[in-house]
């Protein structure tokens, strides 16, 4: 094990001051002078309805109101896998709250009074706001040019439905692994919406000015994915990529909402209506939760067939996925899902079936997790019932089947290395698995939960990264990247990368988010893929600065390049040990020989990373044969959990996770990450409900009625477990895990339930309310 | 700008200033204390008072004291002041507790308790534990003073018996001569800050004396003489409780709405009720008899 | 409008406002003070916390005209002359993640621990659980400030 000066350290995060001070600046924060617009969205009143007429008249009346855009100025459709999506509704609306207009005015106020006074006329169509009823007999379509949308090649839609792709695994035999099946439990499982609720707004801020360039400033997770479907969004109006700039300020919390684009397109489309003028998008924190991204809903299907030792001889997994108005994003979840959805285990035979559903509700999006908190709470549920069943340990039925390095996927590639075993024994010591715990308070019962938990950034397979890193004069380092800090310290972790590779400290290297002019391209921060990739990046870059620093240092110094090394910012020798020079002192200007010339000049990095072996082909009936997935993140997690049998009120007493990171860069942000999401995954279990009435509207979009935990609400106690088994192709071996921490709690909650009580609860959320209802109707039934 | 529309601000150096005022524009005005509660009113455009009257400035509405044998809570008594007050500590224990479940740090420095009575909202935290302790509500107007029992006070939903010209100085709650114990119980979805989706008070000044209250499980919080006669006249029991519950199902008419279901909540109030009973007769016992 | 006076993070400042103005608008859309966040505008998230005379606020809910004549404090002002000691102890435990609840949460720590230098784990969960925070779980928050008020023994 080499020891790291920066690597494995837990340095303080280089934007930390920033924060700590308040002085940090979000896209709101940022001041545009007396000129800037406010543009207010006109939203439906209708989950499904056509759009008769739309009048404006009486809005442009209202003073210092200067423009009223509707969907026919921009009738360009967008999206990040399919091009299903308008920047303003077109002939229709598809659920309740879109956004079919925008009032741009001089004052706040004067925006919202226009948007009060647009007149729309609609004819309401009928509605479809579940994913079963969107696909039975005689549905509503709600994308009848489905047939016609631009998608990525790995998506299948099916024409007249409504269901926009459908992905499929056929690996082994299922229906013979049924056959040889002592034990075959089938079920379902459903999980309902949740909201990311990041506590910044979404906000978009764009200016066209008039050399034609268009520049939002944006909270983003994908500065350049924005850019680009702004580019082909509004390419009609004569734009082009290097015409448009991004800017990304600080992000406070994305978790998936930030990524691809939503409500900053509209930002984007109204700058270009009036030029030379800066816009400001107005979001709330109603809009927040009706009209950005949306976790998916899913009704899971779930068969599962075992030997009587609990070895897993089948399993058939069907997906019906409430993906909502729009899809462009939401289809990938439902994609990623249909390959990972056997979960952590090496089965044979294998048959999925992931749907995406279109309905007339909101948005479905990338939400933390991407499908797999989703599809895990059925298997995990399904695992434990059966090896109740069986009379088998519940860790024990886990070890049985886990998946080893070399085993084979879903789609027929080849496990990563990975530490799930060690995972499930760390786990399962500090948990005190098999241990009863009995309360002294007959009101109380106590059970224990486990999970197994894994998940593979869900990508394109040539997504890529880069980076420049530029030195300067006293040897200090500037590195660019378009990868964002959204909270995860992704920033720091790149410096810690460059520091270690060219021993310049962390406090000397600045690291900031992204201008997409000045800072080369990230695909987006999303998947739990940056640290990996953009690290990747970072690290080729810190490399290539170094090889030019020791050829530099080679041919003006007469020293064999392989001989050189850095340490404390000077290049050293190994095989002449007292010659030492500073970086500072060549690093810009160069060396100079003995006849007064320079060698050299500034030293500049430069890193790509994009993987080249990840590929979509595959049989379009199986999935067989791909490589779609770079790599899988594994780990196991258990609870204890009190529940009191008169209120149903539950509490965590003690949560345990281990994750198998590869290599934790910086421990300190690897805990956070694990407490930060052990808590947003509780929250979906016990607190968080989103409700809809039978019109398509959401009725408690507001902190009030959708609750986040407050400090009241963690656990007692939380036990991070870091696991070390490296991932080759990674940056000192590490992987990613930032979505992963909340991915295993909805299942082990409901085991944990199933132990105290013998109440086996197959929905979320798992409110007291449900629970102690649950409770009741059990003692009746005994009774 | 998260209130659209325009309209007045007047801060009276005294009571008598603020009373001339609510005397001429009583009706389209509305006084402001905390704020907590009419800032998010006036937000969503529930209340559009042309008139904001702040009587923030009428410092002898703060105090929190004794009068003669009477608890007296001013008007501008925030929940932060009922907190550190030792006196609500120590004689008006449901309030003390209830004031503690009020929103968050930041609110209860700024709400006050009669705010909270006045706004009369279904998830009104004050109004069970000042209704078990027959409180009175104060008012004043250019009419003179005038005091309501609390059992008066609340006529329906967001609506209480104050005139428009009137403005609460203070509450009064009269302190019972023998020892008294009490406890609230409180309905939340989490431990961190919800509104009430249901409450309970008891008071209990002897063995055989009880006064419950019920609140958000009805139009309007109150008192239940029918669960209060049966503690009468049983006494404190776990057979007494299994028949409070049968009492309280046929006494309390809960509602579903987006925060919990009618079922939930008429178990959860027999459920709080029996443990805010169990509670309060533990720190009856334990309370020492106490002269004024 | 009115014309109204206060003291700003210990600076005397003058500014007209209308009585519709929210205090959290005056400061970050007049008076240049962008600490002080909106996450909810309803007093539901804590993000737009400030010090008032002293004690915690949600300035989404108190109006500008109120403030004539008072004191208000924002993270800019705690972190005017250089990080406080308890700021220093969160930004070595690298306790922020997005930081976007930081300078409502600092407050609320910072008038809790002025309350209670030796609080328990409880009183520190009560005196934030109105700052709402989706990136750290609270845990590492409270962690810290136990670990200030050790340290200030």
């Amino acid at each position: 094990m080499d020891a790291y000066k920066y690597i494995g350290q837990p340095v303080v995060k280089v934007d930390g001051k920033e924060k700590v001070s308040g002085a940090a600046l979000f896209t709101d924060d940022l001041e545009f002078g007396p000129d800037l617009l406010y543009a207010e969205v006109v939203e439906g009143p209708h989950a499904h309805a056509m759009i008769n007429s739309i009048d404006i008249s009486e809005a442009l009346k209202v003073p210092e109101v200067l423009e009223v855009v509707t969907g026919k100025d921009f009738p360009y459709n967008f999206g990040l896998y399919m091009n299903d999506r308008y920047i303003f509704a077109q002939d229709r609306v598809r659920f309740f709250g879109e956004q079919i207009a925008a009032v741009i005015a001089r004052t706040p106020q004067a925006a919202i009074k226009g948007a009060q006074l647009v007149k729309v006329n609609y004819t309401p169509l009928p509605k479809v706001l579940g994913p079963l009823e969107a696909i039975a007999e005689g549905a509503e379509i709600i994308h009848p040019d489905l047939k016609d949308y631009v998608h990525v090649p790995w998506f299948f839609p099916k024409a007249d439905s409504n269901i926009a792709h459908h992905r499929k695994i056929r690996k082994g035999e299922p229906d013979k692994g049924f056959e040889e099946a002592d034990y075959i439990l089938e079920d379902t499982y459903e999980v309902p919406r949740f909201s990311h609720c990041a506590i910044e707004y979404h906000a978009a801020v764009a200016k066209y000015d008039h050399s034609g360039r268009l520049t939002v400033w944006a909270s983003s997770q994908s500065p350049n994915t924005q850019r680009n479907l702004f580019a082909k969004a509004l390419a009609p109006l004569g734009i082009r990529h290097n015409d448009i700039r991004v800017i990304a300020p600080h992000v406070g919390g994305g978790f998936g909402s930030k990524a691809g684009v939503t409500m900053e397109i509209m930002a984007a489309a109204i700058a270009m209506k009036v030029q030379g003028h800066p816009v400001k998008m107005m979001w709330n924190r109603e809009r927040e939760f009706y009209n950005t991204y949306q976790r998916l809903g899913v009704v899971a299907k779930l068969k599962v067939g075992v030997k009587k030792d609990g070895t897993i001889t089948a399993l058939k997994h069907d997906l019906y996925w409430d993906a909502g108005a729009y899809v462009e994003y939401a289809a990938n979840v439902v994609n990623a899902v249909g390959l990972s959805a056997i979960g952590p285990y090496n089965i044979k035979n294998v048959s999925i079936d992931s749907y995406c559903i279109y309905t007339n509700l909101p948005p479905g999006g990338p939400y933390r997790g991407f499908g797999y908190s989703e599809f895990l709470f059925g298997l995990e549920s399904h695992m434990s019932r059966i090896a109740k069943h069986l009379g088998i340990d519940d860790v024990e039925i886990r070890r049985r089947n886990m998946i080893s390095e070399g085993d084979l996927t879903a789609y027929g590639a080849h496990m990563n290395p990975n530490g799930l075993s060690e995972a499930i024994n760390k786990v399962a010591k500090e948990i005190e698995w098999g241990k009863k715990i009995k309360s002294k308070d007959p009101n109380l019962a106590i059970g224990k939960g486990f999970a197994l938990f894994w998940k593979a950034p869900a990508m394109p397979p040539n997504a890529s990264s880069s980076c420049f890193l530029k030195f300067n004069e006293d040897a200090s380092i500037n590195l660019l990247i378009s990868g964002m800090d959204i909270g995860q310290g992704l920033l720091t972790v790149m410096a810690q990368i460059a520091a270690e590779i060219l021993s310049v400290p962390t406090t000397k290297i600045r690291t900031e988010n992204p201008d997409t002019d000045r800072n080369p391209y990230e695909w987006q921060t999303v998947a739990s893929h940056v640290t990996w990739s953009c690290g990747n990046a970072v690290r080729n870059a810190a490399i290539d600065a170094r090889d030019q620093i020791f050829a530099l240092v080679a041919r003006s110094k007469f020293l064999p390049a392989d001989s050189l090394y850095l340490e404390d910012e000077k290049v050293r020798c190994r095989t002449k040990p007292d010659f030492e020079l500073s970086l500072k002192d060549f690093i810009i200007n160069g060396i100079q020989m003995d006849d007064g010339t320079f060698r050299g000049g500034p030293v500049l990095g430069r890193g790509i990373f994009m993987p080249e072996f990840s590929s979509t082909n595959a049989d379009p009936d199986t999935s067989q044969g791909g490589h779609p997935n770079v790599h899988y993140t594994v780990g196991a997690a258990a609870v204890i959990l009190e529940i009191d049998k008169q209120t149903g009120k539950m509490r965590i007493l003690k949560v345990v996770e281990a994750i198998d990171v590869g290599k934790a860069l910086n421990p300190s942000l690897v805990k956070g990450q694990i407490v930060g999401g052990l808590l947003q995954g509780i929250s979906t279990v016990l607190y968080e409900e989103m409700k809809f009435d039978h019109r398509g509207k959401m009725l408690n979009p507001n902190f009030t009625d959708y609750k986040i935990p407050t400090a009241l609400d963690i656990p007692l106690e939380i036990v991070p477990i870091i696991i070390e088994v490296a991932q080759p192709d990674g940056p000192f071996g590490a992987r990613g895990m930032g979505e992963h921490p909340m991915i295993p709690v909805a299942p082990m909650i409901a085991n944990a339930i199933d132990d105290a009580l013998g109440l086996r609860i197959k929905s979320m959320p798992i409110t007291a309310e449900k629970l102690c209802l649950e409770i009741l109707k059990h003692k009746k039934q005994n009774k | 700008m998260a209130i659209p529309y325009e309209f007045g601000y007047e801060k009276p150096g005294s009571l008598d200033d603020a009373i001339r005022l609510l005397g001429v524009h009583g009706k389209n005005a509305r006084l402001l204390a905390g704020g907590t509660d009419l800032a998010n009113q006036m937000k969503q455009g529930y209340r559009v008072p042309q008139l904001l009257i702040d009587i923030k400035g009428i410092h002898e509405l703060k105090e929190i004291r004794m009068s003669g044998k009477e608890l007296h809570i001013g008007a501008l008594a925030t929940f932060f002041d009922l907190r550190s007050s030792s006196l609500i500590m120590g004689k008006a224990n449901i309030l003390y507790e209830a004031a503690g479940l009020v929103a968050s740090t930041g609110v209860r420095n700024r709400a006050t308790m009669v705010g909270n009575i006045c706004s009369a909202v279904a998830c009104m935290d004050s109004a069970t534990p000042l209704l078990v302790h027959d409180a009175s509500v104060h008012t004043r107007s250019v009419k003179g003073k005038k005091s309501y029992p609390i059992a008066d006070w609340f006529i329906e939903n967001r609506k209480t018996a104050i005139m428009d010209d009137e403005i609460v100085t203070h509450v009064s709650i009269p302190v019972p001569e023998k020892k008294y114990a009490g406890a609230y119980q409180k309905m939340m979805r989490y431990s961190g800050e919800d509104l009430s989706q249901a409450n309970v008070s008891v008071l209990v000044l002897s063995e055989k004396k009880f006064h419950v209250a019920f609140g958000s499980v009805g139009p309007i919080p109150r008192r239940s003489p029918e669960v209060e006669q049966l503690l009468n006249a049983e006494g404190f029991s776990e057979e007494t409780i299994e028949k409070a519950n049968a009492i309280i199902e046929t006494v309390i008419a809960p509602i579903t709405d987006v925060r919990a279901t009618k079922e939930y909540r008429m178990h959860m109030t027999k459920v709080m009720f029996g443990r805010a009973l169990t509670t309060a007769m533990e720190r009856y016992k334990k309370t020492r008899i106490i002269s004024h | 409008m009115k014309k109204i006076s206060f003291l700003l993070n210990d600076e005397a400042r003058s500014i007209p406002v209308e009585p519709n103005e929210t205090l959290l608008e005056l400061l970050r859309d007049r008076m240049g003070t962008k600490s002080p966040k909106c996450g909810c505008d309803s007093g539901d998230c804590g993000a737009c916390t400030v010090m008032l005379n002293g004690s915690t606020v949600r300035s989404c809910l108190v109006f500008a005209i109120e403030v004539d004549g008072q004191e208000i404090i924002t993270l800019e002002g705690i972190s005017k002359d250089g990080l406080s000691p308890l700021q220093k102890t969160f930004l070595e435990h690298n306790v922020f993640q997005c930081g976007y609840c930081a300078p409502g949460m600092i407050l609320s720590a910072t008038e809790l621990v002025t309350r209670y230098p030796h609080p328990t784990v409880h009183q520190i969960q009560e005196a934030i659980a109105g700052n709402l925070c989706r990136c750290t779980g609270y845990t590492p928050v409270i962690e810290a400030i136990l670990e200030f008020t050790k340290q200030e023994q």
